[in-house]
This record gives C-alpha cells, structure tokens and sequence, in this order.
C-alpha cells in the first residue's frame, strides 16, 4: 500500500496539527466544488477517497501508538454526485437530454437540443450545461444566465450559475487572484459593480 | 504560438527561475539538433511549458550546453527526452502552418518577410512533419475550420477560439498514458482557449484600425477601437473561468521538482498577463536571458 504521509505530502514525524493541516489544505484542492460540471471530476473523487484513507490511515496508526486521543474526521461525506441532473420533467425531448447529459453523451445531447421548436428556461438551462462541458464557459453563462432570467426561482438555475462565481483552489499566498483584479483594486471594484449589476438584472446573485 | 506563458520570475527561487531556463535552453538546443538553425527562432515559452508538462513524471536531467548565445560560459540545459522532442516537432508544425495562413492572409508583397521565414523552415518542416504526422493532420483540419469562422465573422467568443483550443488539446495525444491524457487534453484545450482569447484582446486595436475579424467586436458588438471598461470585466471573467479549469485539471498532475514553476503559472502569472493584455499594458517579453528587465510585466 502506498505510505500514507507520502500522500498527505507530510513528513512521518509531523505533528497531528501539521497532519491536519496538510490534509485539509489537499480536502481544499480536490473539493467537489472546483470540479463540478468538470470532466475530471472522477478523478478527483479518486484522490479525494486516497486522502481520505490516508488520513484514517495515520491517525489510527497513531492512536494505537500511543493512546491517541480521536481526532477530527474525514471529509468522507463530500459528494461530486451534483454533477448529475434529475431527469423528471414534462418535456420528453428534454428528459432525453438530460438522460444524455448523465451519460456523458455531450454530442447526443446537443443534437437533441437543436430538434427542440421551443427555446424555453430549461432549454437555455441545458444548453448552458452542453457548453460547459465542451469547455464553452462564455456561452455556458449566456445560456444559464437567460435560463436564470426567464425562470428567477429556479433552484437548479441558481446552483449552475454559482459555478461561475466559484474561484476555484488557490493554494496559500496565491488567493484572491483575478485577471481584472490582479494588482489593481479600483478595477476589481469597477468588476464587482458591474458583476452585481449584470447578475442582478437576472436575479441570480447574492450580494 | 504565441509565446504568453510564462511562470511568475518574482515568485521562484533562484533554482526554480534557473529550471525554467534549463527546460527552455533544452528546447533550444532540441529544435537547433533536431530540425536545423532556423528552427530555433520558433522557441518560445508557451512550447516550453508544453515540454515541462509532458516531461512530468520523467528523469529529466539538467547538463551545461554552449550555443551561439552562450558561447564561453554554457548553460544549464534540459538534457534531451522524448519530451523535449515532441515539443519541438510540434512547435516546428504549428508554427509552419500559422506562417502558411499569414502568407494566405496577406497580399503578395506584405507577405513577402513571411514568404522568406517559410523558405527557410521547409526543410524543418518536413522533418517534423514526418515526425508528427498525425498532429500535422490535426493542425491543418483545425486551422481550415478556423478560417471558415473567421470568414464567417463569428459572433460566439467560444465557437472562434475552440478550433485553437482542440487543436493544443491534440498534443496530449503524445501522452502513453490513458488518465494523464485525460488531465492534458483538458488543461490544453483551457491553455489554447484562454491563448488565443488573450491574443485577441491584444490585438484588438490593430484589427479595429485594420478592418481584420476580431471574434470581441462581434461578440460585444463594438464599434470603436478600444476594449470598454464592461467588456474588459467580462473578458476577464471569461479567461478566469479557463484558468481556473486549467489549475483544477493540473491539481491532478504530480509535478515534481516542478511544483513551484508550475504552481507560479496556474495560480498566478496567466492571471497577471491576462490582467496586463485587457489593460493594455502588456509587453511582449524579449528572450530569456533578459528576463530580469522584463519580470515586472505582469505586475
């Protein structure tokens, strides 16, 4: 089996707390949130489960070394599941586009999406989710943002369109970093002004 | 290729800044070895973070090489790897087939100067070609579709930059290994599309004045010859959406002594460049030697 503190990245002689925090810090990087709608997110689900045994690993290891007191769970409960959609609905060719969607089947999907007469919130919905999974992240907002506006309660809407407000892991001394915001406050400002202002307009924000 | 990336010289260590230069001297000397002098004017540093990914999880070895540029004292270089080879004959590829659009693009006597840098790269070119025949397939099918949708004046920023995007995304093909082709075809695809979307804002005054398509006029519908202040935001937040596809797919890699050249480059220097381009205050960077002139760039 592979040595547990090789994966955690930490040294056999670190302390619980460094343990922890290494553990936490690689929780961070592989979290479901930087991954969701992403094609790579089963492997990060694999090393988020490698993490976790690792760290179950140590801390039994050192318990029974030397009768540790119980430390602090796994994040074994974090789920990457979202990335798959419900498949209820009253339209039937857009049940079959979200059947395609979980399946992975982009191209099918697509092709579904273009036999559709009626371009309604769903419509625009799913569009936005096919685009985001080729990587279209401008058209991906466009579309979830009109799917947002057409229909401002919809919860499915809502949690899309937070992938794009997500900023991803940022190891320390690197967060906060933005390409219009990279040095220069007035324009993360300016950014933050108009973000609201365009989001809001679609009802799809928080601030 | 363009030659954008470049990792954060401000954040490395001396040994970091000095390893980047091992890997971009390798490629020079690969590209001098494998395809002839004029080929190493093609070196850039987007090509050598190309060499750098694909060499990741490989012995690669740091010797001293003499050149033309440091002909007394050496330098540190990437000894040669299969590496180092790929990305030369893909740079050797790409880069002849984007002087072949520019001489297509252009009248008789404007291309003249690109006429002449394909005379001297032909015999290059059909060494890489032989050697990455299946990219140069690619490379040709991609930039056609390209053209066609600059033709068409395509409004969708996405539609104009995916035939760029998938064609990086190829050179994860030269990756054995099935999992570790995943991650790059991902990372690639993010590095082409956020390379050329910066290549399109920073020519976005000079296509204005030009008359040539330019896929942010047509997207944001503009008419004048500067980016506003709401398409710089939303520009930006577009590249961010890339970059931040590009960190989680490379917090997948194992990058080894490369950790802290890699790490400058996803988490900080694509946005500080992407930042300068939409402000306008990007410069090109000389070659590398000057680096230290030019580190506060992105800042």
């Amino acid at each position: 089996m592979t040595d547990p503190y090789k994966v955690l990245n930490v040294s056999p002689n670190a302390t619980d707390e460094e343990v922890k925090h290494a553990y936490r810090e690689l929780a961070r990087k592989y979290h479901p949130d930087n991954y969701h709608d992403n094609p790579l997110a089963d492997l990060a689900q694999e090393k988020m489960k490698e993490i976790n045994e690792a760290y179950e690993q140590v801390q039994r290891q050192r318990k029974a070394r030397s009768g540790y007191t119980a430390q602090q769970g796994s994040y074994s409960s974090y789920s990457y599941s979202s990335t798959s959609y419900q498949t209820a609905g009253a339209d039937p060719l857009l049940r079959r586009v979200r059947i395609a969607i979980n399946n992975g089947d982009i191209t099918q999907a697509e092709r579904l999406l273009n036999e559709a007469q009626e371009h309604n919130a769903d419509w625009n919905f799913l569009m936005g989710i096919v685009c985001h999974r080729r990587g279209w992240m401008d058209d991906a907002k466009r579309y979830i943002q009109t799917a947002c506006q057409m229909d401002p309660d919809n919860a499915e809407y809502r949690k899309a369109m937070e992938m794009f407000n997500n900023s991803g892991y940022q190891p320390a001394g690197f967060r906060g970093f933005g390409s219009m915001t990279y040095g220069n406050s007035d324009c993360m400002r300016l950014c933050a002004a108009w973000s609201c202002c365009v989001l809001s307009g679609g009802r799809c924000c928080i601030c | 290729m363009f030659g954008y990336v470049r990792p954060a010289a401000h954040r490395l260590s001396e040994e970091e800044n000095e390893r980047f230069r091992a890997a971009y001297c390798g490629l020079c000397h690969t590209l001098g070895r494998k395809y002839g002098f004029a080929a190493r004017f093609l070196l850039n540093y987007d090509f050598t973070l190309l060499a750098i990914l694909l060499s990741l999880g490989t012995d690669t070895r740091i010797g001293c090489r003499r050149c033309v540029v440091h002909p007394c004292k050496g330098c540190s270089a990437m000894n040669a790897s299969s590496a180092l080879d790929t990305a030369a004959a893909y740079s050797v590829v790409l880069s002849w087939w984007q002087l072949q659009d520019h001489i297509a693009d252009h009248g008789f006597f404007a291309a003249l100067g690109y006429r002449f840098a394909a005379l001297l790269l032909r015999r290059a070119y059909r060494k890489a070609r032989a050697d990455a025949a299946d990219f140069d397939t690619a490379v040709r099918a991609q930039l056609q579709k390209l053209s066609e949708r600059e033709a068409a004046h395509c409004a969708s920023l996405d539609a104009a930059a995916e035939p760029f995007a998938t064609l990086l995304s190829q050179l994860a093909l030269a990756e054995p290994d099935v999992l570790k082709r995943r991650v790059y075809a991902q990372l690639f695809y993010h590095l082409g599309r956020w390379i050329y979307l910066v290549d399109a804002a920073d020519d976005f005054t000079d296509d204005a004045k030009s008359g040539n398509y330019n896929p942010i006029r047509y997207r944001y519908s503009l008419s004048g010859d500067a980016l506003t202040d709401e398409v710089r935001c939303a520009l930006g937040e577009t590249l961010d959406a890339s970059i931040r596809q590009m960190a989680s797919a490379y917090a997948l890699l194992d990058a080894g002594a490369w950790t802290g050249v890699l790490d400058s480059i996803f988490y900080d220097s694509l946005y500080g460049i992407g930042g300068a381009v939409l402000r306008g205050v990007y410069r090109k960077p000389s070659r590398l030697r000057h680096e230290q002139t030019t580190e506060g760039d992105t800042q």
